[in-house]
This record gives structure tokens, sequence and C-alpha cells, in this order.
């Protein structure tokens, strides 16, 4: 009996069988972890915790809905009493005295929390590379990036170590790793899950979702992390649905939303060709392809690096070395603690993106830019208003190819920046999307983006399950097709 | 951009740039700005600015204190504190 | 050449409320350090701002005692700058849209009464406090006050002396305390203000640069500060220099401000709008039912003191000058029937104390209870007006009980009209020239003997029955 490479609905079914116990499941997924450390997946663990809490549930088992279920928790989300370092050298050792919401609501639906995994340094960066801890690698090649900045989460459960992973998601952090490891992610529409004690990147952008091997899964885990919390104002206290219930409906007669002004040019043939077979699953599946028009999408990458530096400028204001987390050694006066612990505790991604937030915000510059941007990024939201009048769910190709080499993107960041592409509009305008893989490139997982309307996981999550019912893309695991 | 708006903005940014690294980050900072001037091109003369993508007003609290104290943890975490207070290097008015 | 002055103050006011702006963090004052700090107020990585309703609604109060516009949607936004006492980096502030907007205020000056326009009054966060002299080469750092909320009340510059800028002050210091929505502490800091200050030309329309003098906590202190400040510019204008726009410290000890921090000038606040708080909205329901429950302020009180009450118009403009001596009325009337009693101790014995010591009413060791003891004591014939300016007294020293004082010192009135009788009689037997003179005509002796009579008492006979005694006795 083993659990690696298996969903949460089979170690569900397990469990309830009695075909392991709680305890060898926790037990294996540290042999795993062990395995694996050349994949650099994981910050901190959580061990001894994790067994212990894995022996009460053999002692007194609970019907909790993920009684059991082993989860790694992006190291972004606080986790009271257990190192949480966002990826920063400026937070190596911080310890915080209170849990996330998002942790609480997994870990009191039974989730046991196994360790903190790595990424980009605070969420910033797309493919794992700025992380303090070191790069992660992709479970599907060694010299490959997981994607970012949920590397390590991706990676985790990509590798088969976990079924599932929490993950943020401010421009794609969640997709795009999800795309690049061959595993199912979904960031839900902003405000579905409490911000409270994620550490923030961009507030307005940030939001939290599961990753895990199907979109049924993903159902489970984001009926257990939405929550309607007081301690966010901008987390909303609409109805939350049972994202399980309708994941069989039949897609016929819906609508799938195609960009016809999406450039594609730039994507290989490949790329391409997996993107319209998928869209040729669909018809099949009785859905209806309609051409749509985001006239204002090509301006979403440059809208959000205004609004993401801008904002992540003010919220890492706080790392200062005076109340917690790492302070420069000796410092001869204030000033000199604040510039050197900063200078000496951030990265050169998340020093360049402060520059570029404190330059856009600084006067005379606040209208050409962040106002601007801000404008701009109206038309965008205002584009998708429209075009979701017309159809269920809008897809494109999550990344524009599969993964590519540790550093191979050199060093212009704009190329990094680019690889958001398809995945940064969402978050600009607040709405659900997930990436699930629809193909293989040389061996290298790809995914397929679908962006639902504000609110509307649930059509996202029928699609994607209807998806993965037809096709077994879900299925391929580095060691070969999971039988 | 050039080394005087870097110079202004990592002083805004407490922020030290190594001189090595100086051409480099000017050089970035300016690509990157000028890959976000394409935003320009756009009129939004009549558009208002969406700040966050809920476009619904805030939920409030009561007045009501629900803290505790918490002196003892907070302290614990900083990286330098005596008993009642957190310390830095002293600052002159 | 004359010159003329220009000053603007921006002041802050502690509101009131039991917990912070943001956070579930007490407001107490006075608390062992560090105590009443939440995860909010820390700044901690992952913490959310949750605003406190009732802060707006505190402030709505003073927008509508001012005549202002109140904004009904207001939203915040983050100014950003680092110290050691700001724990995230930045101050959580109304900037674009504040709460309440354009309201003047009526101030007393010496050329008579004149209108104070108010720009602005907005919610914001207060810092906590930065200690530099307790520890060696270090500054401590307390986050009890940290997120505290302040109204920020902005005026036009529209003062045109320091005398002129105290008397705003006192004015909004009368309305947020009658309002109830700030304690007016001055001493605890509830109440500080940043002045700005220019000068131009007598007669020039456009405005001097102006320099702004940070965080001053005392009327005394504002006057003198902008004095000099007044004088400083002068100097510097008549030596061929200008004025340097720039913040400056007042320095108490040696009276005269000072530039503060050199680089201030390099400083950008890159304020934006905060996205971790969506705008709050505040309903007509809501508004009506601030406008309908709004306490009384002070030319309410003053005509109604006059009209219900019959006092006369000076002694209702004192009364209603503070919130303070305004409770000192209201408790001490009703404890007695004699209302004009209890103003004739506010406008007499106690405003000439005041004076005395140039000090406020609630500044003084007098509460509003004790006082109305006071009242009660004197009315009920415990003790005499006489014993009552006594024990007055020694309240006003150290704050005693008034009870208390009666009691250990033995003061109840004498109301037994033998014992008075008795020690009447011997007064008059042991000054037998005093009766003959009395009786021969000198009525003015009278005096003498009620004299005598309080003498033997220590002043605890009660004045009315003395000479109703000794009236008899001389016949």
């Amino acid at each position: 009996m083993t659990v690696k490479y298996k969903t949460i609905k089979e170690i569900k079914q397990m469990i309830s069988q009695k075909e392991i116990s709680n305890k060898e499941i926790i037990e294996e997924v540290y042999k795993l972890i062990d395995e694996n450390s050349h994949l650099n997946a994981f910050i901190t663990l959580n061990k001894d915790r994790s067994i212990k809490k894995a022996e009460d549930l053999d002692n007194n088992p609970s019907d909790s809905s993920l009684a059991g279920i082993p989860i790694a928790q992006k190291d972004l989300f606080c986790t009271k009493g257990i190192r949480t370092t966002c990826g920063s050298k400026i937070l190596d050792n911080f310890i915080p005295p209170y849990s996330a919401t998002v942790i609480e609501n997994l870990e009191n639906a039974g989730c046991i929390s196994v360790g903190k995994t790595n990424m980009d340094e605070f969420a910033m960066g797309s493919s794992n590379e700025t992380s303090f801890f070191g790069n992660v690698h992709n479970p599907w090649g060694e010299k490959l990036v997981p994607g970012g900045s949920s590397g390590g989460s991706a990676s985790a459960v990509a590798a088969g170590i976990v079924p599932a992973a929490s993950g943020t998601d401010t421009g794609g952090s969640i997709r795009q790793p999800a795309s690049l490891c061959g595993i199912t992610g979904i960031k839900p529409t902003y405000g579905r899950v409490s911000r409270w004690g994620m550490i923030a990147f961009a507030s307005s952008l940030d939001q939290a979702g599961p990753m895990a091997r199907t979109a049924e899964d993903c159902a489970l885990l984001l009926n257990e992390m939405c929550s309607h919390d007081v301690k966010d104002t901008t987390s909303l206290d609409e109805n939350i649905p049972n994202f399980e219930d309708s994941i069989n409906e039949s897609l016929k007669g819906k609508k799938v939303g195609v960009v016809s002004d999406l450039d594609l040019s730039s994507l290989d043939n490949d790329v391409i060709g997996v993107y319209e077979n998928s869209l040729q699953e669909f018809v099949s599946l009785g859905a209806e392809l309609v051409d749509i028009s985001l006239p204002n999408l090509s301006l979403s990458v440059p809208t959000y690096y205004v609004v993401a530096p801008a904002e992540c400028s003010s919220n890492l204001s706080r790392f200062d070395g005076v109340k917690f987390g790492r302070r420069s050694e000796n410092p001869k006066d204030l000033e000199e603690l604040y510039v050197q612990t900063r200078s000496e505790g951030f990265g050169d991604e998340v020093k360049r993106r402060i520059l570029i937030g404190s330059y856009v915000l600084s006067a005379g510059y606040y209208d050409a830019y962040y106002k601007k941007a801000q404008q701009v990024r109206r038309l965008i939201k205002k584009d998708f208003d429209e075009a979701f009048s017309d159809v269920d769910v809008i897809m494109t190709p999550t990344t524009r190819g599969p993964a590519f080499e540790i550093g191979s993107k050199g060093s212009d960041p704009i190329q990094m920046y680019l690889e958001d592409l398809f995945t940064i509009s969402a978050n600009l305008a607040g709405l659900p999307a997930m990436s699930l893989p629809n193909g293989n490139i040389d061996n290298k997982p790809i995914g397929l983006q679908i962006i639902g309307n504000f609110l509307d996981e649930s059509t996202i999550l029928n699609f994607g399950h209807m998806y993965q019912r037809k096709t077994n893309w879900h299925m391929f695991t580095p060691e070969g097709v999971k039988q | 951009m050039d080394k005087k708006t870097v110079t202004t903005i990592s002083y805004l940014s407490r922020l030290k740039i190594d001189s090595e690294k100086e051409q480099k980050i000017v050089k970035d900072l300016d690509n990157i700005i000028k890959f976000v001037d394409q935003l320009n091109d756009v009129d939004t003369s009549s558009i208002e600015p969406l700040t966050n993508p809920l476009e619904k007003t805030a939920k409030t609290r009561k007045d009501e204190v629900t803290a505790k104290n918490l002196k003892k943890e907070l302290l614990e975490v900083a990286p330098s504190a005596n008993e009642d207070y957190f310390l830095v290097p002293r600052v002159v008015e | 050449m004359s010159w003329e002055t220009v000053i603007g103050l921006e002041i802050h006011a502690q509101l009131s409320t039991k917990s912070k702006l943001f956070s579930g963090g007490s407001t107490e004052f006075g608390a062992e350090s560090n105590t009443h700090v939440d995860l909010v107020d820390m700044g901690l990585p992952g913490v959310l701002p949750v605003a406190n309703k009732e802060a707006f609604y505190k402030a709505i109060r003073f927008g509508l005692a001012t005549g202002a516009e109140i904004n009904q949607v207001s939203s915040f936004d983050r100014k950003n700058y680092f110290y050691p006492d700001l724990p995230k980096g930045y101050q959580i502030t109304q900037m674009t849209k504040p709460i309440v907007e354009k309201g003047s205020i009526k101030v007393l000056t010496d050329k008579g009464e004149k209108l104070i326009n108010i720009t602005r009054a907005h919610l914001e966060e207060d810092a906590g406090k930065s200690i530099h002299d307790l520890f060696e080469g270090e500054t401590g750092v307390d986050l009890n006050r940290a997120g505290t909320p302040l109204l920020e009340i902005v005026s036009e510059p529209e003062i045109s002396s320091a005398k002129e800028a105290v008397a705003y002050f006192k004015a909004i210091r009368q309305i947020v305390t009658f309002l109830d929505i700030c304690d007016g502490n001055m001493a605890q800091g509830s109440m500080r203000c940043d002045v700005n200050v220019s000068i131009k030309k007598s007669g020039d329309k456009e405005l001097g640069t102006r320099a702004e003098l940070k965080n001053i906590n005392s009327f005394k202190f504002i006057e003198k500060a902008i004095n000099y400040e007044i004088e400083r510019q002068i100097r510097v204008i008549e030596n061929g220099e200008s004025v340097v726009q720039e913040t400056r410290l007042y320095d108490s000890d040696k009276n005269e401000t000072r530039s503060m921090r050199s680089k201030e000038e390099a400083n950008d606040y890159r304020y934006f709008p905060c996205p971790d708080l969506l705008p709050v909205v505040i309903s007509d329901k809501e508004l009506q039912e601030i406008k309908d429950n709004l306490p009384e302020l002070p030319e309410e009180k003053e005509s109604r003191y006059i009209s219900e009450i019959g006092l006369e118009e000076s002694e209702a403009k004192i009364i209603s000058s503070s919130k303070t001596m305004a409770n000192m009325f209201e408790e001490a009337s009703s404890k007695t029937d004699d209302i004009k009693l209890v103003a004739k101790w506010l406008v007499g014995d106690i405003s000439a104390l005041l004076n005395k010591d140039n000090i406020e009413i609630d500044e003084s060791n007098l509460s509003p209870e004790n006082f109305g003891k006071l009242i009660e004591r004197i009315s009920d014939n415990t003790i005499s007006g006489k014993i009552a300016k006594s024990v007055l007294e020694e309240v006003w020293e150290n704050g005693s009980d008034v009870d208390e004082i009666i009691q250990t010192k033995g003061l109840i009135q004498i109301q037994d009209e033998s014992v008075l009788e008795d020690i009447a009689r011997k007064v008059i037997e042991s000054n037998s020239d005093q009766v003959a003179s009395y009786k021969s005509g000198k009525d003015k002796l009278f005096g003498f003997f009620v004299g005598q009579v309080m003498k033997e008492t220590q002043g605890k006979a009660n004045p009315k029955s003395v000479n109703e005694i000794l009236k008899k006795l001389l016949k």
C-alpha cells in the first residue's frame, strides 16, 4: 500500500476501508519527502506534530471531510509555532504567534500540515529561482523549473509526495506552476478565501487556493478553504456552495469563450496544437465555442507590473528589523539598521519590485503610472464583464510553453514577467481561474487555463472534472501514466 | 530613470544598492518603466481607477476590546527587546 | 515694514473609543508598556485591518457640530514612511476622501467673534511611543498607543495671531469634549497640534513660505512657539534671506524652534489607496441617528441655562464654557433646590481659584461629584458657607473627598440652638463695654458679636441662627 501519486479521494477511500493507518500515511509522506529531497520542495517540516496527529486519528477516527489527508502548506501562510519564511532571508527565523485562517480551516477539516513548501521570495517570481532557500526542481526534470511562486507546493504534489498543497496566486502563482508540473490548481474569486495570515505581496491581487492532482480534489479542498472571515474585510460573505455538487453536470450547451484577439504568434506550434485539441475535447463534451474579444488583455502585464510593485513596496515596509524577523548585526544607528537589514534580507527581485513600487507611487509619477494602471485595470475588468454576458467560461493556454530550464530566462526580468501573460488578467479582475494538465510536449506537461465568472468556481470545476473524466493528462506522472 | 532617481527611490525604500550592481539595476528599472510606459497609449480620460476588484464597501467592527495581552509573545519574536520594550539604536530628534 | 501672520492648525484629537481604529486592542491610557498591542497593531506579517465604526460616528458628530459636509462614503489611504514606532512602515489615514469636509467654528478673539473654516477632519491611526532617554544608547518602543483612532482637524490658514491660534484650539477642544468624542486631556497627549506659520507683507495676496511646528501639546507652548517663529521669520526676511519650507521642533526649555530632520525634504509619503480596506459607507439611517442623538453644545447649553434655569447671561457663559464646568453645574444642581447658589460658587470662588492658578477646570483637583457633595452639604446645613470655602481650598490642594474633610476635621455645623445660645451669652458677658455701646445706638457692633461667636465655634455655627440668637439676647 502506498499513497504516492494518490488523490485525496483515493486516500480517503483507503482510510475508510482500513487499508492503511493514518500513521502509515504520514510516515510514508516523510519517507517520500526524504527520497525527493533533491527537489528542495520543503523549507520546514512539521514531522513530530504530524505523526502525533495521525496517531490521534488512528485512536479516535474522525469523520471530518479531510481527516488524515496530508497537505503541504506554502511557506507564505503564517503557522503558529512553526517557522514561516516566505522564502526570504529576512524571515528565516520568524515563528508566528498565530495561524492563517486558511491553515485553520484546512486543519479543522482534518488535514495534517506536513511541512512548509519552498517558494519564490515573497511570491515574487515565476520559476522559484528567487527563493533564499534555493531553487525548487521540477520532478519532470532535474534541470527544469517548477514554475512559481508556489513551486514547492506544485513540485511536492507532482512528485506524488502529498495529494494536496496550498498555494497563493497574485499573478499566476498557482496556475503557472500547476501547468509546468502537470497538476491541477485553482485561484478562487478574490475574496472567497480569507487573506488573514497570508503574508501580503499585493493585497488587491493575492488569493489563496488549492493545488492537487484533479479538479475533483480541488473542489474538496476549496470547500474547506473558503470561509467568510470577519478578520479580512475583503473576504466575501457570499453563499459558499458545495463545490462538489455540480462537478458532474453535463457541459451540453455550455459556452466556452475563445479569445479572438489573443496573440498566439509567440507560442510554439506544439503549444497551440495542445490548446486547440483541448478546445475540441470540450466540443465533443457538448460545449459550444464562442469567439469573444478581450481588447485590453495585452495590457495586463504592464498594468500588473505597476499595481503589484506599488502595493508590495508598501506591504514590505514592515520588514524593517525592528519588531520581528532578522536584523542586521551591530547597526551604528537607526538608518543603518533599516538599510542594512533590508538590503541583506531581501533578494534582487524583491528589491527590484520595491524600487519600482516606490517609483510609481512617488510624487510626480503617481498619476502617470499608478493611477493610469488602475484605470486600465478597470478597462480589463470591463472586457471580462462583457465577455461573461455571452459565455460560461473563457479558455486560454496557462503558460507560453512547458517548463523551461533553470537559469534559461537570462537576466532580463521582463522575459520572466511575460511568463504570466495569460494568467495575470484574472487577478486584475478578481476572477476565479484554474489550470489543469491538457498535454505533454517532449515529456513535459502543460496546462489549460479555464477562467470563470465572478464567484463561479463551480462551473470551472465542472468543466475541469468533465474534461478529466474524458482524458487522462492528469494521470501522467514523471514515472509514467498512473494506472 | 537615471542614477539620481534610483538614489532617491532607494532612499525612500531603505535599500542600499551595491555599486557593482548599480548599473544593472538602473538598466533593469529603466527597461521595466519603458515596458509599462505602453499604458500611456490608452485613453483613460473618463475611467475611474479600480483599486480593488471587489467593487463593494467595507464591513466594519463594533467598538469592542477583543485583544489579549500578548506582550510576552510579541517581545519574544523581536530581534531586540528587554522585558518591556522593543529596542532600536538611540534615535536623536 | 509691517507684517501679517498666516497660521493654520492641524489638531490631532484622540477619539475616545474603547478599542483601536483597526483592531480590538484597548485604547486605555497609562497601561503597562506593550500590553495593549494586538497582532494588527504590531503589524505582523499577514494581519489585516478592520475599521471600527464607532470612530466614524464620533468623527461625524464633530462634522455635524461644525456645520461640515459628511462624506457618507469615505476611504483610507496609506502614508508611507519608516519610524520605529510606526509598526507597518505606513500610517493608514484618509487622504482623498476624508469623513468630514468644509466645516467652520466660531472663535472669540480680541476683536470679537471670528469664523474660522475647517478644511477637513479625517480619521487616522496614531503611532506608538518612542522612549529616548530610558536606556543607554537605545530607544525603547511602546506600541500601546499604536492604532489609537485620531481625528485630524485641519483649519484653513485663516488664523492671524498666536493668541487667535490658542483661541481656536480652545474652541475645538471645547467642542470635542462637549461632543464626548475626545477627553481633551492635553497632558496625556489626547490633543496635540502641528502649526503652520508663515508671514507676508501687509496687504500682499500671496502667502509666504511656511514652516511647520510639530507636536505641540499645551496652550502656553502654542502661543510661545508661534510668537518665536513669527519673530524668527521676520528676522530671516529682513536679513534678506528667505524662509525655508521645513518642519521645526519647538523646544520649550529654550523657548525656540529649530529645524528637524534634515532629510525631511527628501521625504515623499507615496500616498495611495489602502488595498486592504474597502470604502466605508455611512447609511442615511445611521447619519440621522447620530444627528438625533447629538449631545448639547456650549451655545445650546448657554441659552438653556438662561431661559430655563434663569441664570444671568454672564453666569451662563462661564458655566457653559467647558464640559467639566457644565458637568459640575448639572451634577451639583441635582443636589440642591438653590441653583443660584451653585452658579454663585462656580462663577465666584471656583473661577477665582482657576484664575489664580491659571488653569482650566479639568486640570484642577475638583471633580463634578465632589463639587456636588460640597453644594449638598451647604444646602442641607451640614456646613456653613464659610467652612465650605475652607473645604474647597483643601479639595483644591489635594482632591480629598468633601465628606471626609468634614468628618476628620469635625466641621459639622452646630445646629443645637441651646449650645449656640450658651456661647452667645458668654460672649455678651465678657464684652460688657461693647454691649453698652451697642445698646446706646452703635448698631454696627452687631457684626462684632457675630464674629466673636463664630470665632468661639471655629466657624461651625450656622450664621443665620447666630444672628437670631444675638438679636434676641441683645434686645
